[in-house]
């Protein structure tokens, strides 16, 4: 076998130290079963801290807003009830994430309702005093609508705009194209939504504009961003009195630890799709690369998995791009505008929150010379969806406290499989190196699953049974866990402190 | 030498020997062919005329759009080639990665159109890239673009079959180099160069150098890159080599400051993969053998100069300025700068005996949006200018500096102190603390 090509998760604490609990994990699938999701709730209030202290360097205001769904768990969203509550709010964008967002904790000032919205969950945001940040001109008047025909109290509302694409910009000279969005309004025709906005002023406060761009380049944000602070100026003008500008998510995760790593791995992907290595994956899936008369084709279907700088590093290092029209830094333009800022990470917020565990059923050869295995899982492709949204990076291998190893045995090839009865039932497409084989009864962690890949895609297909998810806390130097239902901000071992 | 049209000009390069005191290798003669002598300025003028060429004429007559996927060298060739063909010229690039190139290109009067970036969440149905996309609206049914394809046109690689090639063996009296390096951007002319000196020796060596995969080098693919590149075939290099961005221009500098070869970075790149492929089999060279090796120059300096600010701000080393609000440290600002708060600042503005000027150091957008009634507008970047030369107002005139939220004007109302004014403050929590304390605000 060549060199094995790892793709190393990029661990930091207290996940790293979690891992290294294997007793303590092999005790909670074992009583649990396989899969398990694991989270770490105080993470994620570090990481809100993180993208705050980004706030702090630039000497912005407003808040950070947990997008909710990148993981439906309790735990999580009650954790973060308890942090400041002028700094941290959530993002919801349904009736279930909002009544949960509610019954956890939140106060409706610190909820942003997103998103299309149906009439229940527009007249509980507006019943409540939720933000309601508008996806079209029809929302606006629904809205409108509901405030009046049932007397509710006069609703905080934001204007999702989008489709920024510009005539060249006055000082960069060049047009930015953007990838077309199914949400929010165009901005061309922001003029006619204020003028609504200006109608409804009996149901309806704007306090700010907003969009979401979904792509990694800093360059589109930077143009909507400063697209969205001429319009606040314009709405000013008016004699509206808006007050944030809320830029979505986006900031990215950086889940496998080495650059080398990646892009050694990658330009051998590449390679093997076209011909010129033998093949890394399941019968020589390219993940959306394509061999054409030799020249590579199609755009890998591969979520950035080593990004040097994600989350709040991100955010920092788009307040520090240039405006396109004026040149001054996007921070410098919102601070001298009076504007405050709104975020809305997901993955980002819940970066090394948790981690998926499966337990080995079953180990095979995978075909009768190449030496890889091919390896049943307690779980199936819909329990963790890494692949599912292309994020490549390797799982952990737990073994079995006690258990015999045959220390003689080196890094292998593995392909994943899941507990369906279906040969799309891969939990990797991808041979995953391991360091060594794994044996029945071993466990695979798949680290950061929190953001997207835990519950998002589970499904009760075969009557196979869904996660449990579990919180786990730090105490002193044990690890506690409950329930993820059991988990309020104030509960220690031996009951809640008063 | 007279010609009748610039493009006659093109092509026809010197080649010229580097000298041994520079690259060291004892049996091996060193030759750069200087493509950055193009009329256009650099290798790409010849494929850009010749993919365009025959096309310009059928193309004005319809009124087509050339289009390119560029965000350099070729770009530059064919908005040139456009523009004396009364034609429109759109540039379609992933970035401009290169601001001095950018502002040419637009100088030269192209179109630049910039592709989005990477879905964050991805999409897995969704796998035709953003390029993809851009090659199925130039083959609708209108015949609006004429579309040159560099990476794909095979008329890129016969420009260099038909001229470097050829012009490199006769200027080496009809014998091919025993080494031909050059940079993979298009492939186009290491294509066609190495084609051409093949047929004329088989056991020519052709080395292709490719960008270290993280790092950046104008003109240059990483390793991956090159396989999108669909005039790439591995079988055209006995070796593909990366170069580092440091590398390059590291080999920049010594073509530039010792051999009067005025390269840009790729130039630079090409020559630093050159001698370090070189050296070692120089040293396996018997006393006696000579050798000769031919690397290419892609183009000239002057557009890399932010590149290189960039990477190695040394190398572009400026003196400490004088009167700078940047070289105060905090304690300095903390205790040298006169500070006020909102509500004194209102009655300082309203009864003071002479009433004090107020500087709003806001950027022209938010000053016109929103701002103290009666100050002026002085850009900080502005006022940075100002201040370097003296202090732009009369002693006896007070003076209170208002930024967003009191940093700035601090370090200003500090350095003005410094510079000798009695009566300077700055407006305590900026213009946010006078808004939150309901001062007035106003437009015009």
């Amino acid at each position: 076998m060549r060199t094995p090509l790892y793709l190393r998760p990029r661990l930091e604490p207290p996940l790293d130290a979690l891992l290294e609990a294997a007793p303590f994990l092999h005790t909670l699938a074992d009583s649990l079963g396989s899969p398990l999701n694991v989270l770490l709730p105080d993470r994620i209030a570090d990481n809100a801290a993180g993208f705050r202290a980004v706030y702090r360097d630039h000497r912005l205001g407003g808040r950070v807003y947990y997008a909710h769904k990148a993981n439906q768990a309790h735990s999580l969203v009650r954790r973060l009830t308890a942090t400041d509550p002028a700094a941290v709010g959530i993002d919801v964008a349904s009736l279930g994430e909002l009544r949960h967002a509610l019954e956890c904790g939140f106060t409706p000032d610190r909820i942003m309702a997103t998103g299309p919205k149906d009439p229940e969950f527009l007249w509980l945001a507006a019943r409540t005093g939720a933000r309601v940040n508008l996806d079209s001109p029809a929302e606006l008047d629904q809205l409108a609508a509901l405030v009046r025909k049932y007397g509710l109290p006069r609703a905080d509302v934001l204007l999702r705009l989008s489709e920024f694409e510009s005539s060249p910009s006055a000082a960069s000279g060049t047009r930015v194209l953007f990838r077309r969005s199914r949400f929010g309004s165009p901005v061309r025709e922001v003029d006619s939504l204020v003028d609504a906005v200006e109608q409804h002023a009996d149901a309806v406060r704007l306090t700010g504009v907003a969009y979401h761009l979904d792509t990694t380049g800093i360059a589109e944000k930077a143009v909507a961003l400063e697209t969205c602070v001429a319009v606040m100026d314009a709405c000013r003008a008016r004699g509206l009195d808006p007050r944030v500008i809320d830029i979505g998510g986006g900031f990215g995760v950086g889940y496998v630890a080495d650059a080398a790593q990646w892009e050694r791995y990658t330009t051998e992907l590449a390679e093997a799709v076209l011909g010129t290595r033998p093949a890394l994956t399941w019968r020589g899936h390219g993940y959306g690369m394509r061999n054409e008369g030799g020249t590579l084709r199609g755009a890998p279907a591969l979520y950035p998995a080593h990004r040097p700088t994600a989350g709040p590093g991100y955010l920092d290092e788009l307040l520090r791009h240039p405006a396109p029209a004026t040149g001054r830094p996007a921070a410098t333009l919102l601070l001298e505008h009076l504007y405050d800022l709104a975020v809305e990470p997901g993955r980002a917020l819940v970066d090394q929150c948790g981690l998926t565990l499966a337990r080995v059923l079953d180990v095979r050869r995978a075909d009768a010379d190449s030496g890889d295995l091919l390896v049943r899982l307690g779980m199936n492709a819909g329990d963790v969806s890494l692949e599912e949204h292309g994020v490549l990076v390797d799982p952990v291998l737990v073994p079995r406290p006690g258990a015999r190893t045959d220390a003689d045995e080196g890094p292998v090839g593995v392909y994943l499989a899941g507990n369906l009865c279906l040969e799309a039932d891969l939990i990797t497409r991808r041979r995953v190196h391991l360091p060594r084989p794994p044996s029945v009864g071993d466990l695979l962690a798949f680290a950061n699953t929190a953001g997207y890949a835990m519950d998002f895609h589970a499904h009760r297909a075969q009557r196979q049974p869904l996660a449990r998810t579990v919180a786990v806390t730090r105490e002193r130097d044990s690890w506690r866990w409950r329930l993820d239902e059991e988990y309020w901000p104030i509960t220690e071992a031996g009951g809640p402190v008063s | 030498m007279r010609y009748d049209s610039i493009t006659e000009a093109i092509g026809n390069t010197p080649l010229v020997r580097i000298d041994p005191a520079v690259h060291g290798l004892r049996h091996i003669d060193l030759y750069a062919k200087l493509e950055m002598l193009n009329p256009f300025g650099s290798v790409k003028d010849r494929a850009a005329w010749h993919m365009a060429g025959p096309g310009l004429a059928a193309a004005a007559e319809r009124g087509a759009t050339v289009v390119e996927l560029s965000s350099g060298n070729t770009a530059k060739a064919l908005a040139l080639l456009a523009g004396m063909h009364g034609l429109r010229f759109r540039s379609v690039t992933n970035r401009m990665r290169v601001p001095e190139i950018k502002d040419l290109l637009l100088l030269l009067g192209a179109e630049i159109e910039e592709l989005p970036g990477q879905s964050e969440c991805l999409d897995p149905t969704d796998t035709d890239d953003p390029l993809t996309r851009f090659h199925q609206t130039l083959t609708g049914p209108d015949d609006t673009y004429l579309h040159t394809d560099q990476y794909f046109n095979p008329r890129n690689t016969e420009a260099h079959a038909a001229g470097t090639g050829p012009e490199i063996v006769k200027d080496l009296d009809g014998r091919a180099p025993d080494w031909f390096v050059a940079c993979v951007g298009t492939a186009g002319s290491s294509t066609g160069v190495a084609r051409v000196l093949r047929e004329h020796d088989p056991g020519v060596r052709v080395v292709g150098l490719v960008a270290h995969k993280s790092d950046f080098i104008p003109g240059i693919r990483t390793i991956d890159e090159v396989h999108q590149v669909g005039l790439f075939d591995p079988a055209t290099y006995d070796t593909i080599e990366s170069v580092t961005a440091d590398e390059a221009i590291d080999g920049m500098l010594t073509l530039i400051r010792r051999c009067g070869l005025l390269t840009g970075p790729t130039g630079g790149a090409a020559f630093h993969g050159a001698v370090r492929h070189l050296r070692p089999l120089d040293a396996g060279l018997a006393e006696g053998e000579r050798r000769t090796a031919v690397f290419i120059v892609c183009d000239r300096a002057e557009s890399y100069l932010g590149y290189v600010r960039q990477r190695r701000p040394e190398l572009l080393g400026r003196t400490a300025r004088r009167h700078s609000a940047s070289a105060l440290s905090d304690a300095e600002v903390r205790a040298e700068a006169a500070v006020i708060d909102a509500a004194e600042a209102r009655r300082w503005i309203e009864d003071g005996a002479p009433r004090p000027l107020v500087v709003d150091l806001r950027g022209p957008q938010a000053y016109a949006a929103l701002h103290i009634d009666g100050s002026v507008n002085i850009t900080d970047e502005l006022f940075e200018e100002l201040v370097r030369g003296g202090l732009p107002f009369s002693k006896r005139q007070p003076v209170l500096l208002a930024c967003p939220v009191g940093e700035k004007s601090a370090r200003y109302a500090a350095l003005l102190t410094r510079m000798g004014h009695p009566d300077v403050r700055s407006l305590s929590g900026g213009i946010v603390a006078w808004r939150d304390a309901g001062a007035p605000l106003v437009r015009d």
